[in-house]
């Protein structure tokens, strides 16, 4: 367990950092390196808050990659899960983080090479099928536009909740809290068995792949 | 250079888009200045003879373009292509009598320079330039000390600002620029040794970056320190310009400041960017390069994404919505409802009496001509008081019509224009007599 530089609760919840960093854990973002002086403050924080945020019924998971997020193990938190969008545009995403030719503009991508990257690895059919499950025949030029419109919406999504930094409308920035996409195969072993233990921890979800995020509010009665 | 700027940027802008100024340079003509350039150097030639161009031309052209068809031809077009885009000057006045002496203008130099020379920025050659640039501000200073009148100013302080210092100036930011440019080169050498031997590349990568930052943190040193002794001999030079009421040597030295401010905020920017460079490859290399030697996670992270369609999973995320904030009470104010006046619709109708214009004025007319009138104006103006004034207008053409129905009319030349009423003018007719009926 990691020292904490604050000695009290009271200590860490008095300081400037403490109101900003915690509605941002809450509303879901992954806060990294790149945050600067708000990161350094739960590395500092981090003991005396795991215990805070348990009590919420929630856990502050910090990963190697350099983030923070909470994750609500219980039900006094609400929580969701994030689209079928989400998750396409999140992976592709991971897949370019970890693709060399980014480092030389420092992470920087354009989001026309995302959206060749989404369309080479899945198709525009697949697409189409998944992230408008409803449309049974389509134009393609009609279609082209309705996944743009798609991906602009995911990538809003994924900014608020800080796995993407958007510079300007065509320009993005790679954040380390991508590489959550790839947990499921980060290690050698079985996917599967990779995804199986994600979901029991609450990392993760099971279902049908829809485009709508699935909120999973806290029972009022409780 | 700035000796060179004008006051007004607005009309050499505008004079350049009225001369319709362009540069457009194919890379046989880079390849030829840069030849003739050379030659020029190495030979310590002031001008070249048409005959040297065009076995210039020949050797670039086996180079650039080799199974080109007559050289010479093509030589004399290029030469004549490097005049009109100003890089080329012919220096003597022989016309056409003989073959021209051709020799390279200061713009062929700088292009050429541009791309030739190496303006690597190390600390020997910055250490150099801004010693050299602390002594003759110096010898400024002094200058400006003993300057007793105008002229005085002129020679020995705006003079040397404008032409030494601002050269030296000048000399540090072109060598910025060129550090900029092997930055650019050094992230583009990492990204190519990553994605060619990925963990067996992690070493070179290091002493790439090491190198760099190691050389920016040099050159920020130097510049911080000496920047700072620039910029207070430079304010020394502007109270002792003030004292003396001279603004053209204030102007000068605020220029040479702003310049000096600029190269000193390089440095800042250059090191801030380059420490979020350096620190998110060492990230990479750390978290993903170290721990995935053989590159492995890039593939399976490639397959998930491809079969999620079929095998979905979605990440959890804390998402708690905002605290609802209640807008603060405001007074109603009560708006009066949208109404219009009433007005009474149903009005009663009036008995009025019928009315024939056409037949009043046909009267009117068969009157005037009894009493005697003799032309169209005459009659009109007497038809006319009969009239309202609102149709008289109308009025004048249905007594033309009935005037020359009623008796012949005698048309001269020119017709008079002759008033009938305050406000109408008619061409007039002198009449015969009226026609029997």
């Amino acid at each position: 367990m990691t020292v904490s530089a604050f000695q009290t609760l009271e200590a860490a919840l008095s300081d400037e950092h403490y109101p900003e960093v915690d509605l941002a854990l809450r509303r879901g973002r992954h806060i990294g390196r790149d945050d600067g002086t708000q990161y350094e403050y739960l590395v500092d924080a981090q003991a005396t808050l795991e215990v805070f945020y348990r009590r919420f019924g929630c856990e502050l998971i910090q990963q190697s990659d350099g983030y923070f997020y909470l994750l609500p193990s219980g039900d006094r938190l609400g929580r969701r899960q994030l689209s079928a969008g989400q998750m396409l545009v999140g992976q592709t995403l991971a897949l370019m983080y970890l693709d060399p030719v980014t480092l030389q503009h420092g992470g920087a991508v354009a989001r026309e090479t995302l959206l060749q990257r989404l369309q080479a690895l899945l198709g525009i059919d697949v697409l189409v099928r998944t992230l408008e499950p409803r449309k049974r025949k389509y134009d393609e030029r009609v279609a082209a536009e309705t996944l743009r419109t798609k991906v602009a919406e995911a990538l809003r999504r994924l900014a608020d909740l800080g796995f993407v930094d958007v510079l300007d409308d065509t320009r993005l920035r790679l954040r380390p809290a991508l590489m959550r996409f790839a947990e499921p195969v980060r290690g050698l072993g079985d996917p599967n068995v990779a995804l199986e233990r994600l979901v029991a921890r609450g990392d993760v979800g099971l279902g049908e792949a829809t485009d709508e995020p699935v909120d999973e509010m806290p029972d009022e009665e409780s | 250079m700035s000796a060179l700027l004008p006051s007004n940027p607005n009309r050499l802008i505008a004079s350049l888009a009225r001369d319709q100024v362009n540069i457009d340079l194919k890379t046989v003509d880079v390849c030829f200045v840069a030849g003739l350039y050379l030659r020029a150097d190495r030979a310590a030639l002031a001008s070249f003879e048409e005959d040297i161009l065009i076995d210039m031309f020949e050797q670039v052209c086996d180079v650039v373009d080799p199974g080109a068809d007559n050289p010479r031809k093509r030589a004399t077009h290029a030469i004549q292509r490097l005049r009109e885009q100003r890089m080329l000057t012919r220096v003597d006045g022989a016309g056409i009598v003989r073959a021209g002496d051709y020799a390279l203008t200061r713009l062929a130099a700088a292009v050429v320079e541009y791309f030739l020379t190496d303006e690597a920025l190390t600390r020997e050659n910055l250490t150099l330039l801004t010693g050299t640039l602390r002594v003759h501000l110096a010898e400024v200073l002094a200058s400006a000390k003993k300057a007793e009148d105008g002229e005085a100013w002129r020679t020995t302080v705006v003079g040397p600002l404008r032409v030494t210092v601002s050269d030296l100036v000048s000399g540090i930011e072109r060598r910025q620029r060129g550090l900029d440019a092997q930055q650019e080169e050094v992230q583009a050498e990492i990204a190519k040794l990553l994605q060619a031997d990925w963990f067996s590349a992690i070493e070179q990568c290091q002493t790439l970056l090491d190198t760099t930052t190691s050389t920016l943190r040099e050159l920020n040193e130097v510049l911080l320190r000496d920047t700072h002794h620039f910029v207070a001999l430079l304010q020394e030079v502007q109270i002792l310009a003030a004292a003396a009421d001279n603004g053209e040597t204030e102007d000068a030295v605020q220029r040479v400041i702003e310049h000096v401010d600029r190269i000193a905020a390089w440095g800042s920017t250059r090191q801030r960017a380059w420490s979020d460079y350096y620190q998110y490859i060492h990230r990479y290399l750390r978290d993903v390069v170290r721990l995935d030697p053989d590159r492995a996670l890039s593939q399976r992270l490639r397959d998930q994404t491809a079969a999620w369609p079929g095998r979905p999973f979605f990440l959890r995320v804390a998402d708690t919505p905002s605290i609802l904030l209640l807008r603060a009470l405001e007074a109603r104010v009560e708006r009066p409802p949208v109404a219009q006046p009433q007005a009474e619709r149903e009005i009663e109708p009036k008995w009025v009496e019928p009315e024939d214009r056409h037949a009043d004025i046909d009267a009117l007319v068969e009157q005037a001509l009894d009493a005697g009138f003799k032309t169209l104006a005459e009659v009109s103006a007497r038809v006319l008081l009969e009239l309202p004034e609102s149709l008289h207008y109308a009025a004048t053409g249905r007594i033309a019509d009935v005037l020359g129905r009623r008796t012949p009319v005698r048309i001269l030349h020119e017709r008079p224009w002759t008033p009938v009423s305050s406000q109408i003018e008619i061409e007039d007719w002198a009449i015969h007599k009226k026609r029997a009926s």
